[in-house]
């Protein structure tokens, strides 16, 4: 090695996907690198000859365009300029201009093709596509969660399921898949004479049969994996673990003296941490005063940051933060009703947004209404308004502040009689102005806290029966939903945004999440799915005519990998004590991470462009 | 001095040089023409060269080490460069160690000077050379030649740092000497710093100094080789 190519060395091997190599192969890259200056305006000639060449740019800023001249992004020092290793399909579409003169440090890719051979994952990381990139990180990430988990020494007998699950290997493959969706597991144990000849996987019926186009008649031996690893069942959680991650296994079977005796799943090992937020919520229910919930609420954030540090996804954490703001209200429902009486008629209390769609974090304002049996008087409905205020101005004590846009049931405007409220819905569907389709974003993701659950049942069934039919409603609600658009990237330390300008920081939630909320709203109306979460809704939508499978796939690993930047960027604050907010500045994040969210930006954009040609 | 003519001379003098130049690297190098002086300075074969060396007298002080790069059609090809510290006899004085950041033990490991100036000639032939401040490069070349080789060749010489003051000198306005060092005149094209101080290093960074140049108006893409010549002659 010539160490007198420090310098440039240096300069390549902090920036991704070089940073995955060691300092010799980034100083054969070095000694394949050509510089060259261009001046501010150059057009830059990415496609002559046969030759593709790969830039980095040392010094300036380089700005790229699609066909039709809308600027796609930036790049300034230290970007790889990786829009350059698409294929040429994609790579032709695409041109450079220099926008401040340029020092380019430039590698014919087939050349780093080369180089690359034994380093497949940074070879990756150029070739592939940002959704490919974003389901790498997000499967890498949930296994780096595995490992972050404190699974302590707990036996393996708190954790697996007994028996495991079995068939023989005289089954098909379709005799598999069906056994399995009927027993609500995702792989079984394939026994010959009684003992485990190998096991299959949701993952094995994915890649070596429905990929492969392998006949699903076929035996399900064809496609097991023989020899599998498997744990006796007096070692512990992080043996097991060790092992999966090891082998990248997300199932193991469980022996016992050598017999089979249950199977432990990744998935096993990461719920063993919910047990705090479980225990939080029984103690919420026992709470005997506001005053003791308000002491209790005082815990939330500790809890965020404890579930966040064990490696929780945004998911689970959402879900849980979310389920204990349900345990506060309920309670608050039963101090109110013993406070007030029982109430005179039946009645459903509901949360709005991010509660409603289980997504909630801590310090989020409350968003509530209320849903009266038709047949209450105007004295019955008087017993609400002080039932809505105890509630209210509760939650407020515990940390949930006033909604700033007023929903909530103390507001006459949302604690109407179910007739009222199916008016208010025909009304937004038929009427879609902005206020209503303001409205209709809010009330749309609605969920039953307490009460009669029913009552909200018929008025979403009645409004996703019209709105499911009415094209011109959801091409409004599209429009509206696709002003929240995500930035194009990075640019220095600032935020690129659409037409080129920059900001300081990057808000996760408007610029990032609720793009992704907006869009799984529209494919749950447009397809008549009741559920409000996000990534539930993503789920059922896949494979219908508004959404494919794998647009799906992708915006849920979008929306997995902010919702965890947004809970790591709280964690910091909240241990800091301050309080947690959304907005990320690009200092606090490293280069790769810069990458995974552009990759999760051009996910959002390509299904907010397409829903836009709709 | 009339500059064609000494250009036709430049080939003159090495074609004299070459009948009388002992077997060897030198010969070698005298046995490829001068790079043909009337292209384009874009399409033009050039080598960035820089020396560190122990003082300024080329007669006294000794190279330190060799470092060179190879430009060709506007660009820098790094698969080209060469670092080689050169192995002396004389003990490195403390000052110039913090400069080079060369030290005996590292030197210890250098090669034969004859060796380094060998490859050297080799990689410039049929070549410009390009260097910032050449008084160094050329006198320093020319005497290492001398003693390896009892004759001194011709180089096509481009020197940066005449350039630049050419360019200063024709405005009226004062300027400080500083004002024209790789360092100073790079942050006026707004190219980075380079972290370490070594002769491939200062190559490179005058290679890039020069392609700022050629893209800035001042010196345009076409203009002929033969114009940067600044300086030809021993």
């Amino acid at each position: 090695m010539n160490a007198a190519l420090n310098d440039i060395v240096d300069f390549i091997k902090v920036i991704p996907p070089f940073n995955l190599l060691n300092d010799q192969d980034c100083h054969l890259i070095a000694k394949r690198t050509s510089i060259g200056y261009y001046r501010n305006e150059t057009i830059l000639n990415v496609h002559q000859n046969d030759q593709v060449m790969l830039y980095i740019v040392k010094k300036g800023v380089i700005a790229y365009y699609d066909n039709a001249g809308e600027l796609q992004g930036k790049f300034s020092e230290g970007d790889l300029c990786s829009v350059l290793c698409r294929p040429d399909t994609e790579r032709l579409q695409i041109s450079l201009r220099v926008e401040e003169d340029c020092l380019l440090y430039a590698i014919d890719f087939n050349e780093l093709e080369e180089l690359l051979t034994e380093q497949p994952t940074a070879l990756q990381f150029l070739l592939q596509t940002a959704p490919q990139r974003l389901q790498n990180t997000m499967g890498a990430i949930t296994e780096s969660a595995l490992i972050a988990s404190s699974l302590t020494n707990a036996p393996i007998t708190d954790y697996y399921n007994s028996p495991a699950i079995t068939i023989t290997t005289q089954a098909s493959i379709k005799d598999a898949a069906k056994y399995m969706t009927e027993k609500g597991v995702s792989c079984l144990v394939i026994m010959a004479d009684e003992q485990p000849a190998g096991i299959v996987t949701d993952k094995d019926i994915r890649r070596r049969c429905v990929a492969e186009g392998l006949n699903i008649q076929h035996a399900v031996t064809d496609i097991m994996t023989a020899n599998m690893a498997t744990i006796d069942i007096n070692l512990c959680g992080h043996d097991a673990l060790a092992l999966m991650i090891s082998q990248r296994i997300h199932h193991l079977p469980v022996t016992k003296y050598g017999a089979l005796v249950g199977m432990l799943t990744a998935t096993d090992l990461m719920n063993q941490e919910g047990h705090h937020a479980v225990n939080l919520s029984s103690v919420i229910h026992k709470a005997s005063s506001v005053d003791v919930l308000v002491e209790l609420s005082l815990m939330l954030p500790k809890l965020q940051v404890s579930m966040a540090k064990l490696g929780a996804s945004a998911d689970y954490l959402g879900k849980n933060i979310s389920a204990l703001t349900m345990a506060f209200t309920i309670r608050l429902i039963e101090l109110a009703e013993q406070k007030l009486g029982n109430a005179p008629v039946g009645y459903a209390w509901l949360c709005a947004g991010s509660q409603a769609r289980q997504e909630q974090l801590v310090y989020s304002d409350q968003d509530n209404a209320l849903i009266i049996d038709d047949s209450a008087t105007p004295e019955q409905e008087a017993w609400f308004e002080a039932f809505a205020h105890f509630v209210c101005d509760g939650l407020a004590a515990c940390g949930y502040i006033y909604c700033p846009g007023n929903i909530m049931a103390t507001n006459t405007q949302w604690r109407q009689k179910k007739r009222v409220w199916q008016g208010y819905f025909n009304d937004w569907v038929t009427q879609p102005d902005p206020q209503a389709l303001l409205n209709s974003s809010v009330f749309f993701d609605l969920a039953t806290v307490y009460g009669d659950s029913s009552l909200l049942q018929d008025v979403r069934r009645n409004m996703l029966a019209k709105t499911q039919k009415n094209t011109l409603f959801q091409a409004h609600l599209s429009r509206n939903a696709l002003l929240q658009k995500p930035p194009l990237g990075f640019f220095r330390d600032f935020v690129l945004i659409q037409d080129g300008n920059n900001k300081k920081g990057l808000d996760l939630k408007h610029n990032g999440l609720a793009p992704i909320i907006n869009l799984a709203r529209i494919y749950a109306l447009a397809e008549g799915i009741e559920d409000v979460n996000t990534i539930m809704r993503l789920r059922l939508a896949a494979g219908t005519p508004s959404l494919s499978r794998t647009e799906s796939a992708n915006l849920i690993d979008a929306f997995e990998l902010l919702g965890m930047l947004r809970a790591e960027h709280q964690a910091k604050q909240l241990i800091k004590g301050e309080e947690a907010d959304s907005y990320l500045l690009p200092k606090e994040i490293s280069r790769l991470e810069r990458e995974h969210l552009k990759d999760a930006f051009k996910v959002i954009k390509a299904m907010q462009s397409y829903r836009q040609m709709v | 001095m009339n500059l064609i003519k000494s250009f036709f001379s430049l080939e003159k003098q090495r074609k004299r040089l070459l009948s009388k130049a002992p077997e060897g690297a030198l010969k070698q190098y005298l046995s490829v023409p001068i790079i043909d002086l009337e292209q384009p300075i874009m399409d033009s074969d050039i080598l960035a060269v820089d020396f560190e060396t122990t003082g300024l007298n080329a007669k006294q002080d000794n190279i330190l080490s060799i470092g060179y790069v190879a430009l060709a059609a506007s660009q820098i090809r790094l698969d080209s460069c060469y670092h080689q510290i050169v192995a002396a006899h004389c003990q490195l004085e403390d000052d110039n160690v913090t400069i080079h950041t060369i030290t005996d033990q590292e030197k210890a490991s250098g090669r034969p000077l004859a060796s380094v100036v060998e490859d050297l000639l080799t990689a410039l032939a049929g070549k410009a050379m390009l260097v910032h401040y050449a008084q160094i490069e050329k006198n320093f070349l020319e005497q290492a030649c001398i003693k390896l080789y009892g004759m001194a060749p011709v180089f096509p010489i481009i020197d940066t740092l005449a350039l630049a003051k050419k360019r200063h000198d024709r405005c009226s306005q004062a300027y400080s000497p500083s004002t024209l060092h790789l360092t100073s005149l790079r942050d006026e094209y707004g190219l980075p710093h380079y972290a370490a101080h070594n002769a491939l290093n200062d190559a490179i960074a005058t290679a890039e100094l020069f392609m700022a140049k050629i893209q800035h108006s001042e010196l345009k893409g076409d203009t002929k080789l033969k114009s940067l010549i600044t300086s030809a002659f021993s």
